[in-house]
């Protein structure tokens, strides 16, 4: 709160303007004589000093403030921020105040969890137990009230933290977690609001709702929220006015209530929520992060984190000083910006083009292993990088020095140890006004941790294929069996008859021959069912090479024809005699088709033998695309389930993974193709795959 | 003559397969082991063009698309026919062979399957057929010996078979003691029997119920 009104005054302001901040954390204040020592503190801070304006944040500093008004800032204006219309009704303020107040609406809280997951039974309320937060969860014991027939609430106040962690672990299905303030537990410890929230995020179980738009991002899925920039924003202009001469009384600033619900993207996907749920007019953020997008928001979590205070009273005091004092505090700014940088393992360095010169914070030197007491070069600076990565990067470099272009990149560097680091790279050039890059402002950000986990993530996707891939064949083994069974059964009837044909007396020789011939065949018949297993058996890079459609489908129903026939099922084939040839990986599209066509099978267990008919088909685009459409006429796709198909885990069938379609999806989308399900008029379901033409799945190569 | 002879002592093993590969193997096995084979593609092309009256038995792959081995069989004695069969498998699982032993088949073989133990099943199966058409044709024969027979020479074989005497048939039957040995001459000459045993076996043979005891 205090963040967002501090930037937004520095912002706003025509002249510079000196802050103080005195952060009191009211939490462990518990009695009136408590505060003594924080009002000597004030007391003292403020001699000697003319103050302009005083500005408390939240209800617990204004409060305070107006308990110790005369002793402290006897006729200064004051102007309350953040404080909700029920904790300063506004005939407690004076004719020297102004505020800005928060109306906070309760039951919006309760009622967006309802909207987004109405399947909702059980909701649990985390608020801690000290003065202030006991205040709240009575309001909201009072406003949830009405819930009590539709949900069951649980309330937090009375336990620890530790038994919070513990209960947001295990919470019972249909549930969620309504965090609103936690600044003191039941036995007394008191906790950073972001931290608490980002460790029982961590734990929870089922989803969890916050209370103020600082918290998005974080973990929570959002909602209405509380609005802390907006209330910095007005606070902002009202405390400017106030500078100005305008008399604080007169000043009726509107309080601030809910914007726009936000949501975030991620949360939103991580619990199945559907977009289609949210309230008309939502804004959905974190979409798709794209890496500079995460880099970012690391750096404003961090500043956040170091400016943070979300229950500890600030006050600011505001003066109009003179430019120098002003430098100062410039000072100190690049000093916080440099430690919140570094604490998000980030590098900060800017090279001045026109002068040659070349600044990094320390932090940065150290993550490129360079002498903290050196006064670095550019050369210096990527010489620090991998041998293979330093002419990319010097390119990219001198692009920018030359040419404007921004710095964009990942490059490795070797540490002292040996280990190897990625570090994103990032430079923006600012230029004159005639367009010539003067100054390249840059960073260095960690990576290697997301790497590795991409590198894992790859690794545990090709793992997951092929293991899939395994059990499918598992669950055909008994046909597979059969297949191998028919040609060693030929073969071997085939080598006794010709065993009694040379026992006869003239053993006709040319029949005999025949028979031969025929072992051979059949033996060539055994040998293409074990290379079908084993091609599908074999784990291995992707591989990409022209595949004909016509020859997946035979091969795909050659392995499984043991299967049918035991089951009972007819297939259809219904394939034009040319269809242009797809570009692709052979294996992991006859798995595809594999999957499709034993889900299939499985819709039609219910059905009678006579009805138990497959239909393959297959068409060519005018573009050279080609679509696959298996239908069968089992049991079709429930409504709730069509939307989920290809969600991982989620399965109708009653030993499945719920992989097998997610599996899919993933395949036919690296091939740059499409894949849909959808019910037919009359019975049973029809996959649909599209599979672009050539030259589109080399480009999605 | 000779021809009709010929006919009668040939026996044909009627082999249904899906499985092309597997049906030519096995066709060529058992000739190689003497037999005739008729070899059908599929279940409906056997029901099409098998041929009843010929004597032989028949084997079938119970996995088949459209009807199995199993249903095959069905079809084939509620046709009429009660040819022994056959079968053969590559699942041989229990289930299923305990219930075609129970309907009546000669064997059930696992896939790949030894050659003797088939060519022994089909020698088996084919005594069996054969017993039960000579059976078929004596039965018939006797018939036709019964069917000579007057009402009366007819009443008179029902008291003979139950073990009386002329005397006390012709008492029974309201007439004299010469006319029955009449009647029992001619019956015995029209059924080519001698003694009074023969005449029971050829009785219990066709069914023929001995005369109950006057009350």
């Amino acid at each position: 709160m205090a963040g967002s009104f501090r930037a937004e005054l520095v912002k706003k302001s025509p002249g510079p303007i000196e802050l103080y901040e005195v952060a009191l954390d009211t939490a462990r204040v518990q009695d009136v004589q408590d505060e003594e020592p924080f009002v000597e503190y004030i007391r003292a801070l403020r001699s000697g000093r003319k103050v302009d304006l005083i500005v408390p944040v939240g209800a617990p500093a204004a409060l305070f403030l107006q308990r110790y008004r005369t002793i402290l800032f006897h006729n200064v204006p004051m102007l309350v921020i953040g404080a909700d219309l029920r904790r300063i009704p506004g005939a407690t303020l004076s004719d020297n105040d102004a505020a800005v107040l928060l109306d906070l609406d309760l039951p919006a809280y309760l009622e967006n969890i309802l909207r987004l997951r109405p399947e909702t039974t059980d909701v649990a309320v985390v608020v801690g137990n000290s003065p202030v937060e006991r205040f709240w969860t009575s309001e909201l014991r009072r406003d949830f009230e009405p819930f009590g027939d539709r949900v069951h609430l649980t309330w937090f106040n009375d336990l620890t933290f530790d038994e919070m962690l513990a209960r947001a672990a295990s919470m019972p299905p249909r549930s969620a977690i309504l965090y609103f303030l936690l600044s003191e537990d039941a036995a007394g410890v008191t906790y950073s609001q972001d931290r608490a929230l980002e460790k029982l995020r961590e734990v929870a179980n089922v989803p969890v709702f916050g209370m103020g738009d600082y918290e998005l991002g974080r973990g929570i899925v959002g909602g209405p929220l509380m609005q802390t920039q907006a209330l910095g924003q007005e606070g902002a202009e009202v405390a400017l006015r106030i500078l100005k001469g305008e008399k604080p009384g007169s000043i009726n600033a509107p309080s601030i209530v809910f914007g726009a619900p936000i949501y975030d993207w991620r949360e939103l996907r991580r619990w199945g929520i559907s977009e289609a749920r949210l309230p008309p007019g939502s804004v959905v953020q974190y979409q798709q992060p794209t890496i500079w997008q995460q880099y970012h928001k690391e750096v404003l979590a961090a500043i956040g984190a170091f400016a943070g205070q979300t229950l500890v009273v600030v006050i600011l005091l505001i003066q109009m000083r003179k430019r120098q004092q002003a430098e100062l505090s410039l000072k100190e700014s690049d000093d916080r910006m440099a430690f919140a940088a570094a604490s998000t393992g980030t590098g900060i360095w800017q090279l001045d083009i026109v002068a040659d010169r070349l600044w990094t914070t320390e932090y940065c030197r150290s993550m490129l292993g360079l002498a903290n007491d050196a006064t670095p070069t550019m050369a210096a600076l990527i010489g620090a990088f991998h041998p293979d990565d330093r002419a990319a990067l010097g390119e990219s470099v001198r692009s920018a020095i030359d040419r404007g272009m921004p710095i964009d990149g990942e490059f490795r560097v070797v540490a002292a140890d040996g280990a190897t680091r990625w570090f994103a790279t990032r430079g923006r050039p600012r230029c004159d006004e005639n367009g010539r890059p003067i100054r390249l402002s840059g960073i260095f950000a960690d990576v290697t941790a997301r790497r590795n986990a991409e590198a894992e993530a790859e690794f545990q996707r090709k793992e997951l294929t092929h293991l899939l891939r395994v059990s499918v064949l598992g669950e055909l083994s008994g046909a597979i069996a059969h297949e191998l069974n028919q040609p060693l059964t030929a073969i071997l009837a085939n080598a006794q008859a010709a065993r009694l044909m040379i026992g006869e007396k003239n053993p006709d020789l040319g029949a005999v021959s025949e028979v031969l011939d025929d072992i051979m065949q059949e033996d060539n018949r055994a040998g293409e069912v074990i290379q079908r297993l084993r091609t599908l058996l074999k784990k291995g890079e992707r591989k990409a090479a022209l595949v004909d459609i016509s020859d997946l489908v035979d091969s795909t129903l050659r392995l499984l024809h043991g299967e049918l026939v035991a089951r009972k099922i007819h297939v259809d084939v219904a394939l034009p005699d040319r269809l242009p040839p797809t570009w692709g990986d052979a294996v992991q599209l006859q798995q595809v088709l594999l999957n499709l066509v034993m889900n299939a099978m499985d819709s039609m267990n219910a059905s009678v033998p006579s009805a138990r008919l497959i239909t393959i088909s297959a068409r060519a685009g005018s573009d050279g695309s080609v679509t696959i459409d298996i239908a069968d006429r089992g049991r079709g796709i429930d409504g709730a389930a069509a939307r989920r198909l290809f969600q991982p885990f989620f399965t109708t069938k009653e030993h499945g993974l719920g992989l097998g379609l997610s599996i899919c999806s993933t395949i036919v989308k690296a091939h740059g193709g499409t894949l849909s399900l959808r019910n037919n008029a009359e019975r049973g379901a029809t996959a649909t795959l599209m599979l672009p033409a050539e030259a589109a799945m080399l480009a999605a190569e | 003559m000779m021809q009709d002879r010929m006919t009668e002592d040939r026996t044909t093993v009627f082999l249904v397969d899906d499985d092309p590969g597997v049906l030519k193997a096995l066709a060529r096995l058992l000739r190689a082991g003497g037999q005739e084979v008729q070899t059908f593609g599929s279940p409906q092309e056997f029901l099409a063009q098998h041929d009843p009256s010929l004597p032989g038995c028949a084997i079938f792959d119970v996995a088949m698309p459209g009807l199995d081995g199993l249903q095959l069989q069905a079809a084939l004695s509620a046709g009429g026919t009660d040819r022994p069969v056959i079968f053969i498998t590559g699942f041989g699982d229990v289930p299923t062979s305990v219930r075609a032993m129970k309907a009546g088949a000669i064997d059930f073989l696992a896939k790949p399957i030894d050659g003797k133990q088939l060519l022994g099943a089909v020698a088996q199966a084919i005594e069996k057929d054969k017993a039960a058409r000579r059976h078929h044709q004596e039965l018939a024969a006797l018939r036709q010996r019964l069917s000579t027979l007057t009402p009366r020479e007819r009443e008179v074989m029902t008291h003979v078979v139950a073990g009386r005497l002329n005397k006390q048939i012709a008492h029974a039957l309201g007439t004299v003691e010469k006319t029955i040995k009449v009647h029992r001459g001619r019956m015995m000459d029209k059924l080519g029997v001698r003694t009074v045993a023969d005449l029971v076996r050829l009785a219990a043979q066709a069914g023929i119920e001995a005369a109950p005891p006057r009350q």
